[in-house]
């Protein structure tokens, strides 16, 4: 092969590159009319099965099967709506809420919804325990007629519409009666819902979904003929939000204002993501709740907003709760506001000296801690894990940073073997007895902290308390007691935040879709307004 | 050929082993992995006991083992427990898009990559070979990733020539010419990745092996004959330098279907077995990450015998030697 051969070769490989380009472009020209599609690119893409037992088990995959399963009752802008359920009422000498269901209702396959579809996911999900209501608080529902529905529960829940009523998928019992292995359910009668669009494709591989309008919905035909999930690289979402192939997707904070110049609308969620600094209070030295007061005071939040976050954080509460959740919030408590100088004065309290290398010791043995850095493991936790150190060395606790792949961390803090550790979770949105789960149950993302017996005690209760005044104070009174005893340090609560094109008015429902989960698509958005 | 046979089956049988145990050594389990990050679901102790028996984790690792041995007789790989699906319909899922990106990069590079090697290795120390020669050693230090997104970039955002993300347009209701053209489309940016990451490597081993063969006197001998220049390259010096490069594509193949591609996958959001894989390291989903390891170790293993079958018609002296 001559010079000339390898120069021919290489033209004629650049000359088919291009060929291919201009052609495909051609090709996409020729379109015939579309229906109005609205598409969301998701970085994950794949989320499961839309069907209720079909999802992983993750806020987005809830979502997904929120567009075509309908509740007893849904969220908007303005707090509970009737969705299935068009009255109710709570029957306080029975324990038990009256649902009176929404006539000339439809499943996609056209069978009409009545309450012995109600009746039947009640008891199905006894049977069958799915993943995001708790059925041992349902002591059983029963047919009043046709279309009511009287719910009894085995104790006083305050969160029922909240987070059951409000989060359950009611089933079509004549698909899923006979259905023994729910998860293992993935013919097409596991996606028939009363829901406001039905399920046209779901590609796990591609990790797309695609779902047209049902337009027999008892709310009104959807706004949008269909809506299309896309996989795509959360880096790539901007550009192709800007080329008009999706018409919303989450944003990273640092490129947020540059798309709203662009003149795309930035929807903000009420923070709710906490990045968290757990501590092993079960050993020394974190056992002394003066010891982990120290620690609080030797952080800089606020700096730690400014530089790894660039303002896209609130500092976190001491109490647990953010200050978005309202009239649940309570902000009196000690911020425990940066002061090196009160922390050295605790450590040297507590019986520490400062040792020759300026780090405190105390009987000879210096202070060593080391600080893991858990699940997720991205650039912001170890910067803000860095800056962590800085501040504890910068008074005299020597640091030791660990980063480890996320599950072997994750399975390290659920069995103890840590020091200090820096994780995040999100749904603090949601009702408030989610801080039952993240303070006292037992998972790698609890503070698992159960020595203060009045602070056990208050959580088990709220949950009964079905005065809403009487359960704000005693939900005020365990952030408290929280910011007290301070088993885990919250550094602080993340900004999220959504562009779109306006062409559907998207909104982040206060207080979470369903159980919590902080994202704007709710479905409602693509309904007309009523 | 019947010790070969043997040695094969008997790597194969500890092979499924290792398979089986070495996720099940992973700190962590499945349970704690896939549902321990969301704070709202609630796990209940029905819940829990439910799912810890149909991930069978309250048998032995013995029973276990065995299960799994005799499923796999069946036919069966098991059930993941991430994706809730048949563990054989999530991997053919992902395989074909990762045989035709992987197996095209493969292919295309190795062509070029022989090509150019033979080309650059006849005319060792000229112009041609000297400039080849440093353009191939900077590519070589470029890391997947990173080419991926250059290009993407420039190809994709600013000069808007390819799209950014998939491996076909979702939904767009084509088929036939046009759906074969969509996939082209989407294939080109990821493949050009691919194949600039793979193809140095090809080269470099073609033209040091080339190198030295060009001197070998059996060389001097076809140009005594008056052959041309071309024919000696090809058939005679180049056919000699093949030898490290097919050993080097035989070991690479089998890795390199899974773990080559994760990087651009995850770049273009291209469906393909890394993210399997990757995804279910995170969650511990033991009967993906052995059924693809299975897949893996199938691959491997037959095409060290494809190996071993091609040394003989390049180099007879080998068959001999057995």
């Amino acid at each position: 092969m001559s010079k000339q051969t390898i120069v021919t070769g290489i033209v004629l490989l650049v000359l088919s590159f291009f060929l291919l380009t201009i052609l495909g472009c051609e090709k996409s020209s020729k379109h015939v009319k579309e229906p109005v599609t609205y598409t969301i690119g998701d970085p994950v893409g794949d989320w499961g099965y839309p069907s209720p037992y079909g999802m992983y088990p993750r806020g987005p995959g809830y979502i997904q099967m929120s567009f075509i399963f309908d509740t007893l009752v849904w969220k908007d802008k303005t707090g509970i709506i009737p969705a299935l359920a068009e009255k109710w009422e709570y029957v306080k000498s029975e324990n038990a809420y009256l649902f009176q269901l929404r006539k000339a209702v439809t499943f996609h396959d056209g069978y009409p919804f009545t309450a012995d579809d109600v009746v039947f996911t009640f008891s199905y999900i006894k049977e069958h325990p799915w993943l995001w209501v708790d059925s041992r608080i349902i002591k059983t529902a029963q047919r009043v007629n046709d279309h009511m529905v009287k719910v009894h529960l085995s104790r006083p829940f305050a969160p029922f519409l909240m987070n059951i009523a409000g989060v359950l998928p009611i089933l079509p019992k004549h698909l899923w009666e006979n259905v023994t292995e729910p998860e293992r359910f993935t013919e097409a009668g596991a996606t028939v819902g009363t829901g406001p669009f039905k399920l046209v494709d779901y590609n796990k591989a591609q990790g797309t979904y695609l779902y047209e309008a049902y337009k027999d919905y008892y709310l009104g035909r959807p706004i949008v003929d269909r809506i299309r999930f896309l996989r795509i690289n959360p880096e790539t979402a901007p550009a192709a939000l800007k080329r008009g192939e999706i018409n919303a997707c989450s944003v990273p904070p640092d490129i947020m204002q540059h798309m709203r110049d662009q003149g795309f609308t930035i929807e903000e969620e009420p923070p709710g993501w906490v990045v968290n600094l757990f501590i092993n209070h079960k050993k020394e030295p974190f056992r002394s709740r003066n010891f982990r007061h120290a620690l609080a005071y030797a952080i800089n939040k606020t700096n730690i907003v400014q530089i790894v976050k660039k303002g896209h954080a609130v500092i976190g509460s001491p109490g647990l709760l953010p200050p978005s959740k309202g009239v649940w919030y309570s902000a009196e408590n000690d911020c425990y506001e940066y002061d090196p100088a009160k922390a050295r004065g605790i450590l040297e309290d507590l019986g520490y000296s400062l040792g020759p290398d300026g780090y405190y010791q105390a009987e000879g043995q210096r202070l060593d801690l080391e600080l893991l850095i858990a699940s997720p493991t991205e650039e912001e936790f170890i910067r803000t894990a860095e800056m962590i150190k800085k501040d504890l060395e910068g008074i005299g606790i020597k640091i030791a940073l660990r980063s480890l792949e996320a599950k072997t961390a994750d399975s390290r803090i659920q069995n103890w073997h840590f020091d200090l550790a820096l994780g995040g979770y999100g749904g603090l949105g949601g009702d408030p007895d989610v801080l039952r789960g993240v303070i006292i149950e037992d998972n790698f993302n609890s503070a698992r902290y159960d020595q203060n017996k009045e602070l056990v005690r208050l959580l088990e209760n709220q949950v009964r308390q079905m005065s809403q005044e009487e359960r704000i104070q005693t939900v005020h009174e365990i952030q408290r007691i929280y910011a007290e005893e301070l088993p885990s340090i919250t550094v602080y609560y993340k900004k999220w935040y959504w562009a779109h094109d306006g062409a559907v008015s998207l909104y982040y429902t206060p207080e979470g879709l369903g159980p919590g989960i902080p994202v704007p698509t709710n479905k409602l958005c693509f309904l007309e307004p009523h | 050929m019947k010790t070969t046979g043997t040695h094969y089956v008997i790597a194969f049988l500890i092979i499924l082993f290792l398979n089986f145990l070495l996720p099940r050594l992973m700190a962590g389990d499945p349970l704690t992995a896939i549902y321990g990050q969301e704070v709202l679901i609630q796990m209940t102790p029905a819940l829990k006991l439910r799912l810890t028996e149909s991930f069978g984790l309250d048998q032995p690792l013995w029973e276990q083992f065995f299960r799994y041995v005799f499923s796999l007789f069946k036919g069966d790989l098991g059930y993941s427990f991430y994706h809730k699906t048949p563990v054989l319909k999530a991997i053919l899922s992902y395989l074909p898009w990762t045989i035709l990106l992987m197996g095209t990069a493969f292919t295309l590079s190795g062509v070029m990559g022989v090509v150019l090697g033979i080309e650059s290795g006849w005319r060792r120390g000229r112009k041609i070979d000297k400039s080849l020669l440093v353009g191939m050693m900077s590519f070589s230090g470029f890391p997947s990733f990173f080419v991926g997104i250059l290009l993407l970039l420039i190809f994709g955002v600013e000069l808007r020539l390819f799209p950014l993300h998939g491996a076909q347009t979702a939904y767009a209701g084509l088929s036939g010419l046009g759906l074969l053209w969509d996939i082209l489309k989407h294939l080109v940016l990821p493949l050009s990745t691919l194949v600039v990451v793979f193809l140095s490597g090809d080269y470099l081993l073609t033209r040091s092996t080339m190198v030295t063969v060009v001197k070998e006197p059996f060389v001097l001998v076809a140009k005594a004959k008056g052959l041309t220049d071309r024919k000696i390259r090809y058939k005679h010096a180049g056919r000699n330098s093949l030898i490290p490069v097919v050993t080097a594509t035989g070991v690479r193949f089998g890795s390199m279907i899974v773990t080559g591609a994760l990087l651009v996958e995850v770049v273009f959001s291209y469906p393909g077995m890394g993210s399997l894989v990757y995804d279910a390291i995170l969650t511990r989903d033991y009967p993906v990450l052995q059924g693809s390891l299975l897949v893996i170790t199938i691959v491997v293993l037959m095409v060290n015998l494809m190996v071993d079958l091609l040394y003989k018609k390049l180099d007879p002296r080998t068959a001999s030697a057995q």
